[in-house]
């Protein structure tokens, strides 16, 4: 594997008494789009603010290029950033703030232009070329931002929840803007959102984080199938978690007892387990089954009452609960409901196979 | 970002510090000990010597002085206050917003005009052939005598201070939330009471601020009891200006300016103090 | 909504209310307007009824060279008080606007307090401090006594406009390559323009008409306003409506100058 193009290595952020980010390894690949996300005050913009070198780390060595940064001034470094508020010179025009990156770089006035018209051109802008800010769309001014961080052709490009003012038709346009941008020029992109769709639709890999640090990394659809720990699950909000103790069954398989019940885990899962250890199970709300009557051949299952119904477009969520008052949403296509006699208040049985169910810690 | 002490903050943060303890801190220092300095055949000697305080603080002229200075300046800030509330009141709830901009505008001018050229001014209205005496005598009254007494040196103080006092109430009526109003009739609260109980509760901190000033204003004024009050009675900046006239006695001065700050920086205690009492900051 | 509804609405509390405000602003503009009249009046003794129009007082104001001396020392001292406490001003409103320091309550204090101590006491202590270390009674003296008044109000100026600014600005210029020193002339200094020159003009008005100090404080080079004082004090004259008028004007020139440069193109391209 070739050398990461950042590398964190054990860098924490303190400010005064308060840990924005604990001790954190973290390798950034050349041409990949990696998201971090995280709510609010969990240190995914101070990540992002120190790899720009606007906070100091306060321990540990953050790379670029395997060259140590820390020292490095914010003007010294290449690691142009888009930011929350865009940050446009209100005093400049659009092609002035283009350039101006280019202006204190003391590259000459007409190759500045010839350049920062090209960039224009490709973020088809070019017609609002001296136009102020004030007079742009919120659409035009991502772009401008956009460009005006790119005319530089860096290695890598950072992205503070540049879309988070943007209504949602206009953030899904952008959306694939920034994705074929990101493949076109092969700029590493590093994208920090509290939007689990912004994160999952453009990113390579996701980095989630809560309270300062990393709870896992990986693909999209590896965390979307297989959140690691209890709180990512808890954050995707696709799973249903069923907080409980492990033990083994009579028939010698590993299971988990839960205040609903006892469930069988898949037989990977089964390995890993140590009876006695607490655990939380969790299952996609999209892997779930509805039954009217219970099933012969189901192994997982539960009873629950009906207590409400939620309709987004062509799915729907309905949402149950044990007897032991535990929650469950299940997720279904109108079709698949079609021959239930859906109505809350009354009991369903609902099971899923031990293959999707996972195992996290506690 | 980084805090560490850099040769560009200090180019911004230095200069004006520097110039603000040269000029300002040091000479009120210095007036400290200019209060502790002898004069001998009209000449000032540095030394220590607490003459200056004892003679000015044994003299009746001085407390009558001060007496009168503090009850003119309170009686001051009071009637400003009491005057201003309703034009304040007025131009942040009755007027619209394109009139208030220029009612705002109309009352920073006289911060720009000269204030002892106003004073002057009233002189020709206040004076026993003035304006105001002329306009009585038309209806078979006066003339008064409305120049050089107390009447007149309070015209002059609400001259000093009356837009300042309007501006700074203005301020704090327009932020008051309008839904609180609306709450207090919606609860059987009338039009006065509700200025009563909710208005001027809501707005307490800025009306205190703005008597403060003019009390401020107004303590320190040479300019309208002199040339409207006629210089009697005296108030204690009647006081420095003769005393440092006469003979040099700046270190006596000195004792009544320094009286005069720690009497400002005790009321601006218990002003701010008060408005605030019972808020958390 | 900052009008309260209809409902609650009584046209006759309204209507008495207005007209306070109405008798409010007569009272203030009463001499201000008085000191305009009485400029252009022949009478010797200013009252009413008017006697002619007349220009006297302004050409025997124009005639005095004393007059001309005055106002050339109030212009020069003006312009240089208005430019030094700008550069000083703005410095301690970027100062407070970027950096957190201990003891930044107490820098604060001193960069605003001056215009709250008297003019009296100010004057006391600046005459006999200036005396003491060999600056008092020439311009230089003005100048210094006028830049600690004045230095406040450009900083309240500057500051409320830095206060606009969107925060992530500066280190937006950073990023882009741009040191700090390349940030403060591309980035804050054109942002904060509008302030700046607002800034210059209104201390630049409260230099001239700020006579208290400079009557304590200068000697020979007497500043136009102490020309007024010496009027006052001497005899009564007609005169001073004249020189009242043209201060007025001139003050009002620059304030309402501060004002376009401070309402106008910067509010339009300020924020986002």
């Amino acid at each position: 594997m070739q050398e990461p193009l950042v590398s964190f290595e054990g860098v924490a952020k303190r400010f005064g008494s308060y840990t924005a980010v604990q001790k954190m390894d973290l390798q950034i690949h050349k041409g990949e789009f990696l998201a971090i996300m995280g709510s609010s005050g969990c240190g995914k913009t101070t990540t992002l603010r120190m790899l720009a070198g606007l906070e100091a780390p306060s321990e540990g060595i953050i790379r670029l290029a395997g060259r140590p940064i820390n020292d490095l001034p914010s003007w010294s470094r290449d690691t142009p950033m888009v930011w929350q508020s865009l940050a446009l010179f209100p005093f400049l025009n659009v092609i002035e703030n283009v350039e101006f990156a280019l202006k204190m770089r003391g590259i000459g006035r007409a190759e500045r232009r010839r350049r920062a018209e090209q960039w224009l051109d490709r973020m088809q802008i070019a017609e609002f070329a001296s136009r102020n800010i004030g007079q742009l769309s919120g659409g035009q001014r991502q772009r401008v931002a956009l460009a005006r961080s790119l005319v530089v052709e860096p290695d890598i490009l950072l992205l503070d929840e540049p879309l988070s003012a943007l209504d949602a038709a206009l953030k899904v346009r952008m959306q694939s803007v920034l994705k074929n941008l990101q493949r076109e020029t092969g700029i590493t992109f590093v994208y920090v959102t509290h939007s689990q769709s912004e994160a999952f639709s453009m990113a390579d890999r996701v980095v989630i984080m809560s309270r300062g640090k990393i709870e896992q990394i990986g693909t999209p659809q590896e965390i979307y199938r297989t959140p690691r720990t209890r709180f990512v699950a808890d954050f995707l909000g696709s799973s249903n978690i069923f907080p409980g103790q492990l033990q083994q069954d009579r028939s010698g398989r590993a299971a988990i007892a839960t205040a609903s019940g006892h469930f069988l885990l898949a037989e990977d899962a089964a390995a890993s387990a140590m009876p006695g250890q607490s655990a939380s199970l969790t299952v996609l709300d999209t892997r779930m089954q509805i039954h009217l009557q219970p099933p012969a051949d189901a192994v997982n299952m539960v009873e629950a009452r009906m207590i409400g119904e939620e309709f987004v477009g062509a799915t729907a969520t309905i949402y149950f609960e044990t007897g032991a008052g535990q929650e469950i949403r299940v997720q279904k296509s109108h079709e698949e409901l079609a021959d239930l006699p859906l109505a809350v208040g009354r009991s369903f049985h609902l099971s899923w196979l031990p293959a999707d169910g996972h195992l996290v810690p506690e | 970002m980084r805090r560490h002490i850099s040769l560009y903050g200090l180019t911004f943060s230095l200069p004006l510090l520097i110039w603000q303890l040269l000029f300002f801190v040091f000479p009120l220092v210095f007036l400290v000990a200019l209060s502790f300095w002898t004069v001998r055949n009209f000449r000032m000697e540095p030394g220590f010597d607490t003459v200056n305080w004892v003679t000015m603080y044994g003299r009746p002229v001085f407390w009558q002085a001060y007496g009168t200075t503090l009850a003119l300046a309170a009686a001051a800030a009071a009637l400003t206050s009491a005057l201003a509330f309703p034009c304040a009141y007025a131009i942040a709830f009755k007027l619209s917003p394109a009139a208030r901009r220029w009612a705002i505008f109309l009352m920073v001018i006289p911060f720009f005009t000269s204030y002892l050229v106003r004073v002057y001014s009233w002189q020709v209205f206040l004076s026993d052939a003035g304006i105001i005496n002329v306009m009585l005598g038309w209806l078979g009254l006066g003339p008064f005598r409305l120049l050089n007494t107390v009447g007149a040196t309070m015209v002059g103080y609400l001259t000093l201070s009356f837009p300042l006092v309007v501006l700074l109430q203005l301020f704090s009526l327009v932020f008051i939330d309008r839904t609180l109003i609306e709450a207090a009739h919606n609860m059987r609260c009338g039009r006065l009471r509700t200025v009563f109980a909710v208005v001027i509760p809501s707005a307490r901190v800025g009306l205190v601020i703005a008597a403060l000033f003019s009390f401020i204003l107004c303590f320190g004024d040479f300019v309208s009891p002199i040339y409207l009050g006629g210089g009697d009675p005296t108030t204690l900046s009647i006081l420095i200006t003769d005393t440092t006239k006469s003979g040099q006695q700046w270190p006596r001065a000195a004792v009544i300016a320094l009286t005069m700050i720690a009497t400002l920086l005790v009321v601006a205690f218990l002003s701010v103090r008060f408005a605030y009492k019972g808020r958390a900051q | 909504m900052n009008q309260e509804n209809e409902l609650n609405r009584n046209p006759l509390i309204d209507g008495a209310l207005k007209l306070y405000v109405v008798l409010a602003y007569l009272f203030v503009f009463a001499p201000i307007l008085a000191s305009f009249v009485f400029s252009f009046n022949s009478d010797r003794f200013p009252s009413i009824p008017l006697g002619h129009f007349s220009t006297e007082w302004y050409r025997a104001v124009a005639a005095d060279p004393l007059v001309w001396d005055g106002l050339r020392n109030t212009l020069l001292i003006g312009g240089v008080v208005g430019v030094v406490s700008t550069a000083l001003g703005f410095g301690a409103a970027y100062t407070d606007y970027r950096y957190r320091f201990f003891g930044k309550q107490v820098y604060l204090a001193l960069a605003l307090l001056p215009p709250t101590i008297p003019v009296v006491i100010m004057g006391l202590a600046m005459l006999a401090y200036l005396s003491r270390i060999d600056l008092s009674g020439n311009a230089l003296s003005v100048i210094i006594a006028h830049v600690v008044i004045c230095a406040p109000f450009a900083m309240a100026v500057i500051r409320l406009r830095l206060s606009q600014m969107d925060p992530s600005l500066e280190p937006a210029a950073w990023n882009l390559g741009a040191s700090e020193w390349a940030t403060m002339r591309h980035v804050i200094i054109p942002f904060a323009r509008p302030a700046i020159l607002g800034a210059l003009f209104i201390t630049m008005a409260v230099s001239f008409d700020e006579f208290a100090i400079a009557w304590f404080v200068s000697g020979l080079n007497e500043t136009l306003p102490v020309k007024v004082l010496g009027f006052l004090q001497g005899q009564v004259s007609p005169r001073i409506n004249a020189i009242g008028t043209f201060v007025f004007v001139t003050s009002m020139t620059l304030v309402i100058l501060a004002q376009l440069l401070l309402s106008g193109r910067g509010t339009a391209t300020g924020k986002e």
